[in-house]
């Protein structure tokens, strides 16, 4: 059984270079990984050193490493669901031509986490890998990969999907009919024809492969909260974190799913000696002016003052993050010197995460 | 480029760039100067009375400073207001709320959750009290990027799925004030790193139809100059390379002189890319942030009101 790992973070929080990094680390220790990202910038491709990602698998070029990664399109792993789940190909061929479905599949709210998860389940089932890295949708908070599918469940429920076909097929519903019609009705009005009848052709034919979708998409959640699953919240010493950790802890422990632990991005640290004296700088460079030498020294000397200051202003939301978490694991990766550009850059980071992996037990 | 001319400011940006901040110091300068604001978060986002040390009264607007209200918007008090009052039909409401059926219903309305949000702004703007705008400035705190874009080009979408009746009426006159840059002003909010500003900078690319409405852009969470000198310093780093006593000195000296060149890269390249004015906020090293900072960043901005 393949092990899952989900980075779930706000936006802003470095959350696809951590699951990038995080697969690289694991790959390493001889693991057979697959990343699925979801960034749309495509700079994790680059990163990877991949040149095109797309839905399907490709091979980053690791040495003796085993990773793949995938750049989740959402549009073409819904259609890969309808593909699987139509009846017959008239059916499969009208959903896909259905302008209702054009907007399900790329700009309802929640189909992209519907999707992401679908292709974690995809990507776990396929038997190809000892573990798969999930880096969730960009998102203002956490907690919306944890509650947008539901949100598209809720739209996707049978029950709705009763009250939109009903005007087609309401034998047995008598009183409620009455009432649908008027609703349909209204809705016409408001939304125009060809809206309506296109929303309506939607749904009663997505009705038709509501139970193989919905029968995968419950084992696709259960996955979700499976013994093998762990949920790392990637976050950074800010104002926010903490009020963020809260709500995100309370929400998996609601929902009954696994936490891994805090993984804190950006942690600045702390000069350990005291300022250099001025004699240790010596003469200046040959061709440097003395005036901008002196400026220069002045500022290293000044350079680890201002390092605590910073080490200080985040260091505070680093303490009540720590506070929040309790008894459950919090790793730090240091703030960077150099933007990751490259696999080296991932590298570097994932050296940082070892401590992370010893701990989930990989 | 006047933002107090304006009727509407929307702030739009990166996810954690600030934008609630930003919205809320543009508010708050606008109401220190004697205007009535309304401030609206959006997607039920409440972070805007906390900074005024006040509670949130959600979708009720609230005063949290002289002159300035706020409110969170949620998409689905945002849908019952725009059926009730904009297509003016109680029995439809009636029959729209008094049946558990519609709510699901209604979010299957492609775009319409984020239609009804804009709405709401709309409907702040056209109040009047005894014939005077009842709001000066409405200040909008827009989602990040990409689902802003889509909240801005909602009317317009919902135009096209609509082709007529009430809802594509509507739609009209939101999109009508949206796309008018006499009465609607974007700012973007970016921070002095490489990856937020190129997506600012994709994001006006994407923008076309509103470009010209972008009247600021905020360079967020700038740090104070450390080392300055960027041309020199590489070769005084050379210099005191491989001094142990030196070596984290310099290590901390030359992550400052990074930062310093991200800085000013970062500021060049949104002055090249964006024809508008930018604005410089700086970084809080006590960033609890309390009324106090939120005023100070205020006064920051005060200079581009009129800019």
């Amino acid at each position: 059984m393949a092990r899952v790992l989900i980075c779930a973070g706000s936006g802003g929080v470095g959350k696809t270079t951590t699951a990038a990094a995080l697969s690289v680390a694991l790959a390493r220790r001889g693991l057979k990984v697959a990343v699925l990202t979801i960034d749309p910038a495509r700079r994790l491709a680059d990163s990877l050193d991949i040149g095109d990602i797309g839905n399907e698998a490709r091979r980053v070029p690791l040495p003796d490493a085993h990773l793949d990664a995938i750049m989740l399109d959402q549009k073409a792993t819904f259609d890969d669901v309808v593909q699987r789940f139509a009846p017959d190909p008239e059916t499969r061929a009208r959903i896909l031509d259905n302008h209702y479905y054009r907007y399900v599949s790329t700009r309802l709210a929640g189909t992209h986490e519907y999707m992401a998860m679908e292709k974690l389940y995809d990507l776990w089932a396929s038997g190809s890998y000892d573990v798969v890295v999930l880096d969730t949708p960009p998102a203002r908070h956490a907690l919306d990969f944890l509650q947008a599918p539901d949100k598209m469940a809720g739209l996707m429920d049978e029950g709705v999907m009763h009250w939109l076909t009903l005007p087609r097929n309401a034998l047995g519903f008598r009183v409620l009919e009455r009432g649908s019609t008027a609703l349909v009705g209204v809705f016409r009005r408001l939304i125009g024809e060809r809206t309506m009848s296109d929303i309506a052709e939607f749904f009663h034919l997505f009705h038709q492969l509501w139970a193989g979708f919905n029968e995968r998409s419950k084992k696709a959640r259960s996955l979700l909260s499976s013994a093998d699953t762990r949920l790392l919240l990637v976050t950074t010493p800010a104002p926010a974190a903490r009020a963020e950790a809260q709500a995100f802890l309370d929400a998996i422990e609601a929902a009954g799913m696994p936490f891994g632990g805090f993984l804190v991005n950006r942690v600045v640290p702390s000069p350990t000696a005291p300022p250099p004296a001025r004699e240790a700088f010596g003469d200046p460079p040959a061709a440097m002016d003395a005036g901008t030498w002196d400026a220069l020294v002045e500022a290293v000397r000044e350079a680890p003052a201002h390092q605590e200051r910073l080490a200080t202003a985040t260091g505070r939301y680093l303490d009540a993050l720590r506070l929040e978490a309790g008894d459950a694991p919090l790793w730090r990766v240091p703030e960077l010197d150099r933007e990751v550009h490259d696999l080296a850059g991932l590298t570097v980071i994932a050296d940082h995460l070892s401590p992370a992996i010893d701990e989930l037990g990989f | 480029m006047n933002l107090l001319a304006r009727r509407v400011v929307i702030v739009t940006g990166k996810g954690g760039v600030g934008k609630t901040t930003v919205a809320s110091a543009i508010a708050l300068a606008a109401a220190e100067r004697g205007r009535k604001v309304a401030l609206c978060e959006t997607q039920g986002s409440r972070r805007v009375p906390d900074l005024f040390d006040r509670p949130s009264k959600g979708y009720k607007l609230t005063e949290v400073h002289p002159g300035l209200s706020t409110l969170s918007i949620t998409s689905d008090q945002a849908i019952e207001d725009y059926i009730l009052q904009q297509v003016k039909v109680r029995a439809l409401y009636k029959l729209a709320f008094k049946n558990r059926v519609m709510g699901p219903f209604m979010r299957a309305v492609p775009g319409l959750h984020d239609l009804v949000q804009l709405g709401k702004v709309w409907d702040l703007e056209r109040l009047r009290d005894a014939g005077e705008p009842t709001w000066d400035l409405v200040v909008v705190d827009a989602p990040a990027t990409g689902h802003g874009l889509t909240m801005l080009k909602s009317p317009q979408s919902m135009m096209d799925l609509t082709v007529a009746g009430p809802f594509h009426d509507n739609a009209k006159l939101i999109r009508d004030l949206v796309v008018d840059a006499q009465r609607t002003a974007l700012v973007l909010v970016s921070l002095p790193e490489e990856m937020p500003v190129n997506e600012t900078i994709e994001l006006y690319e994407r923008l076309e139809g509103f470009r010209a409405q972008v009247a600021l852009s905020v360079l967020n969470e700038v740090h104070p100059t450390v080392i300055g000198h960027p041309d020199t310093w590489p070769r005084a780093r050379e210099h005191l390379a491989g001094r142990a006593e030196l070596a984290e000195a310099v290590r901390f000296a030359d992550r400052a002189h990074v930062r310093e060149v991200a800085q000013a890269t970062a500021r060049r390249r949104l002055a090249d890319a964006l024809p508008c004015a930018l604005a410089e906020l700086p970084f809080l090293f006590h960033r609890d942030l309390r009324l106090r900072d939120l005023k100070g960043l205020a006064t920051a901005l005060d200079p581009w009101l009129e800019a």
